[in-house]
């Protein structure tokens, strides 16, 4: 069986109503697979979101996708 | 000052004049201000209806649509209009309204998780559970619709917050009010990439342009068709893009894709180099997406950086405003043998009106309104056959005289984005072309008509049939019809004559001249039913999962 190659994305976001919700299902449609996430609220203004995920599309594709959410400050 | 007081002041600071909606209990206190607020509201009768209103008034004009609904069904109703508008990048703002803050995730009585259902089918979107946040959250959400890729925006608004009385303007920050000129995001243009273009431009041998609904979104339909005389470089266009390119320009092929023009899809498929202008690459465009264009090196412009190698592999990807990026590419380019090629192509395969019988032939009818229509007439459709053809056989001078459901395909949408359309541009005609399947689904939106005395022209184009899909039954489902016999239709002239508004059926060509003499001399709404063969299929057609090469003109059956 292949193994698909993981990737890990540090997002940081506005922390408001639906902003985590809005990656995640971003992250979901355009084709990525969760393994691993963790977040941290910053003084309920800033999130950091740590995502280990894999994905059969390419990667830059779902970068895109997730930068040009409203909330979304930085995607590392 | 109330929260409703405050939005509906914004409304109209933002030069919102017109809105569309439906009250409810939970968005009353909005209505109330609505009431004598000096915004006029268009009640339709359906929220679907009230979203796809909006979207026609926005598409039409270029400014931002504005629907309203209450909670619960209210909001689920504008879900499929959000989805529409976000698809085709249209500038709307839906605001419904919601459960008091504290009923909120208690299944109270019309509640619902808008916010949750809204993030699929928005650009972005807010609840407010803090009154003073309104001020700012409506500045946003006014830059946002209409900035960079405009789309949807929906501010779900609960009952407590709408009536919460603060001095609101302590609470606007002023670095958030914009002008929508303001709004006009700057991308820096790197001219080592314009240079790159410019190169593979004048190496090109066989280059087209790809013109797509972003080149109007840019505002950039001078300068295209500046770059088309320029460049004389052949083009060819998506649905959205039908208006925006010179149709007098003698290497313009028409519209590409699963419906589009044999010559157009031809030399794409020849092409070695596409200039893609504010295009997605769509399915129904590319067809097999490995084969299309597959001798093409890629240009993409797009504002929107997600579009680019999305689908296709591109070989240069610039961002930007095409409105900005399109003048410096302009060149001459020395391509006589590919212009000998496309008139060739133009020449092999023309478009042909003349059939047999006494029977209408839709192309042939739609062809003589898109003739006979005043220059600046805003053709709406539906969803089906008769959208295809209206998008092969009629003529547009700009995208916003063309509104059809490009991305998201919704059938009941034309009726509705008539009447947006219709109350955005009062001075010119509306007409909408329909189908029998499509019409019966926002089918309410004749009391609208009716109620603002909209004079609007409907072309009903009646097979009995749900066409698209039994075309598909009998070419890929060994014919078998399910579900796409609508011979039971009502009596579609009784049917407009109960909201009052007159018509007249036609069956036969000889009926033809004198109908739309009648349509088009009517100073108010009119119907023209026109029944056509259960039989008739859209042509040419590229069957799914075949390269655009591989499209028929006909079945074998035929």
């Amino acid at each position: 069986m292949n193994q698909k190659a993981t990737h890990q994305f540090t997002i940081t976001a506005n922390d408001r109503l639906g902003s985590l919700e809005r990656i995640l299902r971003v992250v979901r449609h355009r084709g990525g697979h969760i393994e691993q996430m963790q977040m941290q609220s910053i003084d309920n203004q800033l999130f950091t979101l740590t995502l280990t995920l894999t994905t059969e599309r390419t990667l830059s594709s779902l970068q895109n996708q997730i930068t040009k959410l409203e909330d979304v400050i930085t995607l590392e | 000052m109330l929260g409703t007081q405050w939005i509906v002041k914004t409304l109209k600071e933002k030069g919102i004049t017109t809105v569309f909606g439906y009250p409810g209990g939970q968005i009353m206190p909005l209505y109330d201000a609505l009431y004598d607020g000096g915004i006029e509201h268009v009640l339709c009768r359906h929220e679907q209806g009230a979203a796809m209103a909006a979207i026609g008034y926005a598409r039409a004009t270029g400014k931002i649509g504005v629907c309203i609904a209450t909670s619960g069904p209210g909001a689920t109703n504008i879900i499929t209009g959000l989805a529409d508008a976000l698809i085709d990048s249209v500038p709307v703002i839906a605001l419904t309204g919601q459960v008091p803050t504290t009923l909120i995730g208690t299944d109270a009585f019309q509640e619902v998780d808008v916010l949750g259902l809204s993030l699929a089918c928005t650009k972005h979107s807010y609840l407010i559970n803090d009154a003073t946040q309104l001020p700012n959250t409506l500045q946003e959400a006014f830059n946002l619709a209409n900035s960079g890729r405009p789309g949807p925006i929906l501010i779900d608004i609960p009952k407590d917050i709408q009536l919460a009385d603060h001095d609101y303007q302590a609470y606007l920050t002023p670095s958030t009010i914009k002008t929508p000129s303001d709004n006009t995001q700057q991308y820096p243009i790197l001219l080592d990439e314009i240079k790159q273009a410019q190169q593979m431009i004048s190496q090109a041998q066989k280059p087209i342009l790809y013109i797509g609904g972003g080149v109007g979104l840019s505002g950039a339909i001078n300068e295209l068709r500046e770059f088309m005389t320029l460049t004389q470089i052949p083009s060819v266009s998506t649905l959205k893009g039908l208006g925006v390119a010179d149709l007098n320009n003698p290497y313009y092929l028409g519209l590409i894709g699963m419906h589009g023009a044999k010559a157009a899809n031809l030399a794409v498929q020849e092409c070695d180099l596409l200039i893609a202008l504010g295009v997605r690459f769509d399915d129904r465009v590319t067809g097999k997406l490995n084969e299309f264009a597959k001798h093409a090196k890629v240009i993409h412009v797009d504002i929107d950086q997600s579009e680019i190698n999305k689908l296709r592999q591109t070989h240069l990807g610039l961002q930007g405003d095409i409105k900005h990026v399109l003048p410096l590419l302009n060149q001459t380019v020395s391509i006589a043998d590919w212009h000998n090629k496309i008139k060739q192509l133009k020449a092999q395969h023309p478009t042909r009106y003349d059939h047999p019988g006494e029977a209408i032939y839709a192309p042939a009818l739609l062809k003589r309104i898109s003739e006979r229509k005043p220059t600046n007439t805003v053709i709406t459709t539906d969803v089906g056959q008769h959208q295809m053809w209206t998008a092969q056989h009629m003529s547009f001078t700009h995208p916003q005289n063309f509104i059809t459901s490009s991305g998201l395909g919704t059938m009941g949408f034309g009726l509705p984005a008539a009447v947006g359309a219709q109350m955005s541009r009062p001075n010119d005609m509306v007409i909408c072309v329909s189908g029998d399947g499509s019409f019966m689904m926002n089918v309410q939106e004749l009391t609208t008509i009716k109620r603002k005395k909209l004079p609007i022209k409907i072309v009903l184009i009646d097979n009995q049939r749900l066409g698209m899909v039994r075309q598909w039954q009998e070419l890929f489902f060994n014919e078998r019809y399910s579900e796409t016999n609508l011979s039971d239709n009502p009596d579609f002239l009784m049917l407009a004559k109960a909201f009052d508004i007159p018509g007249q059926s036609i069956s036969k060509k000889a009926e033809i001249e004198p109908a739309l003499d009648n349509l088009f001399n009517s100073s108010g709404a009119y119907l023209l039913h026109v029944c056509i063969d259960e039989l008739e299929n859209v042509w040419p057609l590229v069957p799914p999962g075949a390269a655009n090469e591989n499209m028929l003109d006909k079945s074998n059956k035929e």
